[in-house]
């Protein structure tokens, strides 16, 4: 067969080229495993240890003020958490762990019920197995925000609501350990599965479930977050706000819109420096939109979620939050389509 | 003379200048077509049909997202099913590109995605939702002239879709959801909904049988089924509930039994189909199981006799699934342009084609002559 010195010119440029992208997608997925995904949950263990060992001295030494660092510890845990909250992906996939971080929305109070029953009998958490069978709703953060916050319960006075807290949290250390240590001891293309004969590379399939991840979440912060809970579109349901009795529900959105910053130039080459590169107008439009965002969210007063404003007015001051949170998922979808990822479409919108 | 109904049938598809399958099927087809909504882009919507090679060989566009084809068992006719709430079922002559007919739901009702033909091809079945009230109906029109002859209860709110057991049986998946237009994903019924899987006779429309999940798992939307040779049917779920509860997704039931015989899996597998399957399909021979689960990114295998799981076919955003004519082999089509065939029991799935820039949307259906 004869080959054309051109057209071998043009194969060699092509696979060149096309090595060059996957080396791209490697350098820039292991960092963000290396520079994002791993110190942020070093900070989510380090501060659940925390929160571990104030439960316990909280619960040997029960007074106002230990109830007080045990509740600081537990902001500073949500908004480590919040960090990496986007990300339902990897070691945090296995066992439910994702979902017992957060048994949320609870909207059948189901959290309180099991609560109010380990708290009849708390020795039953000692029992060797009683972990790997538990209910997600008492294994994570909710049920720590309940028995922390809940008029129901009150680990200063009650000794065995005070067990209990105990018990959970130094599980939720356990398990945050241990997600952060699979974290340590793997790499990121480890946890997908990917098809028979694809041509793409493992990096690109990874970046591209992030990249999906990612999109999702900003539905989670527009309408579960902020939509849902004020009324956006039907009755308001405050009480079900994410971690509204801490008073956590602002600061965890702000957090998470400050972490997609993040997450858009980690690293070297970052998202944001490729996109750059191959879609200048695109990525400059997502950058705006992602510091659009966090401008939004903190013109919203502090008390925003807890004083007294009506549906009326809430949902005014949503208003500029809400577009921008559409408008950067909107530029985020376009420029990761435009990159080469595919966002799905029957996974997305099916029926 | 008196002119039989077989007769009058032919003669308006002769009429209509409509050959069969069997006389105008390409040579390049080799006896067999797959037909399948897809999408370019987000606004540029089709039906096409392509042969065992994956080469796309015919395609006309659509007004809107078509959801599920719908093949006439005799004569090259296929109709796009609009999506739910679909407002028109396009046919065409995919062998020439001719657009056929375009019926429309009855006043006030909308389609499902979903349609059926009659096993003689002279009735055609749809599923409509009456929107007012939220009856579910069956709505049985003359082919190819379109006049509603029968319109029956389908027994429950939301039949998605259905398939036939034999000539005078629909089987029907009932998913429980009351939608209206005006805002369609929005589910009015969420705390109430009571799924079913309905028997109905075709020839006046009466309840032969009917089984539901339990009132703890009422949230089982049943959503997509198919019934084998031997009259088992399977059934895959959406649940309606919350990602995290631990509900069954598939389930097995047949004509005299009122109760959901589920299907065990492995608990990693069953998390990740993220509570939604996608197509249930029975092989030829109606002994292995596949259901899709685009938001897994996996089609998982059952053998059906033993009811026991087999394993995954991992494939992003996949949907599509029909049988070939051969026994436990599949054709696959996903989001991501792929055509894909598969032999679960030797663990052998290979890429048959690719076509960039296009979506295959979640059903896919196939006419075969070979069998």
């Amino acid at each position: 067969m004869l080959i054309t010195k051109q057209a071998l010119a043009a194969s060699v440029a092509l696979l060149a080229g096309s090595s060059a992208f996957a080396d791209q997608w490697d350098n820039t997925l292991e960092q963000i495993q290396s520079q994002y995904i791993v110190p942020k949950y070093e900070n989510f263990s380090a501060s659940a240890d925390e929160l571990a060992k104030a439960t316990a001295a909280l619960c040997l030494a029960p007074s106002d003020t230990t109830l007080e660092t045990a509740k600081q510890a537990f902001s500073q845990n949500i908004q480590d958490w919040q960090q990496v909250q986007w990300l339902n992906f990897g070691p945090v996939t296995y066992f439910m762990r994702y979902y017992a971080y957060e048994y949320w929305p609870d909207k059948k109070g189901v959290t309180q019920r099991q609560l109010r029953t380990l708290s009849a009998d708390p020795s039953t958490m000692a029992t060797p197995k009683f972990w790997t069978s538990a209910s997600i709703a008492v294994r994570g953060m909710t049920a720590i925000e309940s028995l922390l916050y809940h008029s129901d319960f009150d680990v200063v006075a009650k000794n065995s609501d005070c067990e209990v807290l105990e018990a959970i949290s130094r599980h939720h250390a356990t398990t945050t350990h241990d997600v952060l240590t699979q974290w340590q001891q793997s790499q990121a293309t480890d946890w997908i599965f990917p098809e028979e004969g694809t041509t793409a590379t493992p990096e690109h399939l990874v970046v591209e479930q992030l990249m999906q991840q990612w999109i999702e979440h900003m539905s989670v912060v527009k309408d579960a977050k902020l939509e849902t809970p004020i009324g956006y579109k039907d009755q308001p349901t405050l009480k079900l706000a994410e971690f509204y009795r801490s008073e956590q529900t602002l600061p965890a959105i702000l957090t998470n819109l400050k972490a997609y910053r993040n997450l858009y130039h980690v690293g070297q080459p970052s998202l944001f420096d490729t996109a750059m590169a191959k879609q200048p107008e695109l990525a400059q439009a997502l950058e705006s939109a992602l510091a659009e965002n966090v401008k939004a969210a903190l013109q919203l007063p502090n008390d925003y979620f807890t004083a007294d404003y009506s549906q009326a007015e809430r949902i005014e001051m949503a208003k500029p939050l809400v577009l921008s949170i559409s408008n950067s998922q909107t530029k985020l979808s376009n420029l990761v389509t435009k990159l080469g990822f595919q966002i799905g479409f029957n996974s997305r919108d099916g029926d | 003379m008196l002119l039989s109904r077989r007769a009058f049938l032919a003669s308006s598809l002769a009429a209509m200048s409509i050959p069969t399958w069997a006389s105008a099927l390409p040579i390049e087809a080799q006896g067999e077509l797959f037909f399948s909504a897809f999408s370019k882009g987000k606004t540029d919507h089709y039906v096409g049909a392509f042969g065992s090679n994956g080469r796309l060989l015919w395609s006309m566009p659509l007004p809107d997202r078509a959801h599920a084809p719908v093949v006439h068992p005799t004569h090259s006719v296929v109709g796009a099913v609009a999506r739910r709430p679909g407002f028109y079922i396009d046919f065409f002559n995919p062998l020439t590109g001719e657009a056929i007919k375009r019926i429309e739901p009855l006043a006030e009702h909308h389609f499902y995605g979903h349609a059926v033909f009659s096993q003689d091809g002279e009735r055609l079945i749809t599923q409509e939702n009456h929107y007012p009230t939220g009856a579910g109906k069956i709505v049985i029109r003359s082919w190819p002239q379109g006049e509603v002859l029968n319109e029956y209860s389908s027994g429950g709110i939301g039949p998605h879709e259905s398939v036939l057991m034999d000539q005078d049986v629909i089987v029907i998946a009932n998913g429980g959801l009351r939608t209206h237009p005006d805002n369609d994903r929005e589910i009015m019924n969420l705390e109430t909904m009571r799924p079913n899987v309905t028997f109905l006779s075709l020839k006046d429309g009466r309840v032969i049988n009917q089984a539901e999940p339990e009132p703890l798992l009422h949230k089982l939307s049943i959503r997509h089924l198919d019934v084998n040779r031997q009259g088992v049917v399977a059934l895959g779920f959406q649940y309606q509930g919350e990602l995290w509860e631990n509900v069954p997704l598939v389930a097995l039931v047949s004509a005299n039994s009122d109760t959901l015989d589920y299907l065990d899996m492995p608990e990693q597998i069953r998390a990740r189909f993220q509570q939604y399957c996608g197509s249930v399909c029975f092989d030829a021979s109606g002994e292995t199981l596949a259901i899709s689960t685009p938001r897994g990114g996996f089609v998982a295998y059952w053998d059906v006799p033993s009811k026991t799981f087999l394993g995954v076919d991992n494939c992003r955003d996949v949907c599509g699934v029909i049988a070939t004519n051969r026994k436990h082999e599949f054709v696959l089509t996903s989001g991501t342009g792929k055509q894909l065939i598969s032999s679960p029991r030797t663990r052998q799935i290979s890429q048959i084609n690719q076509l960039a820039d296009l979506h295959w949307d979640n059903h896919l259906r196939r006419i075969n002559l070979n069998a």
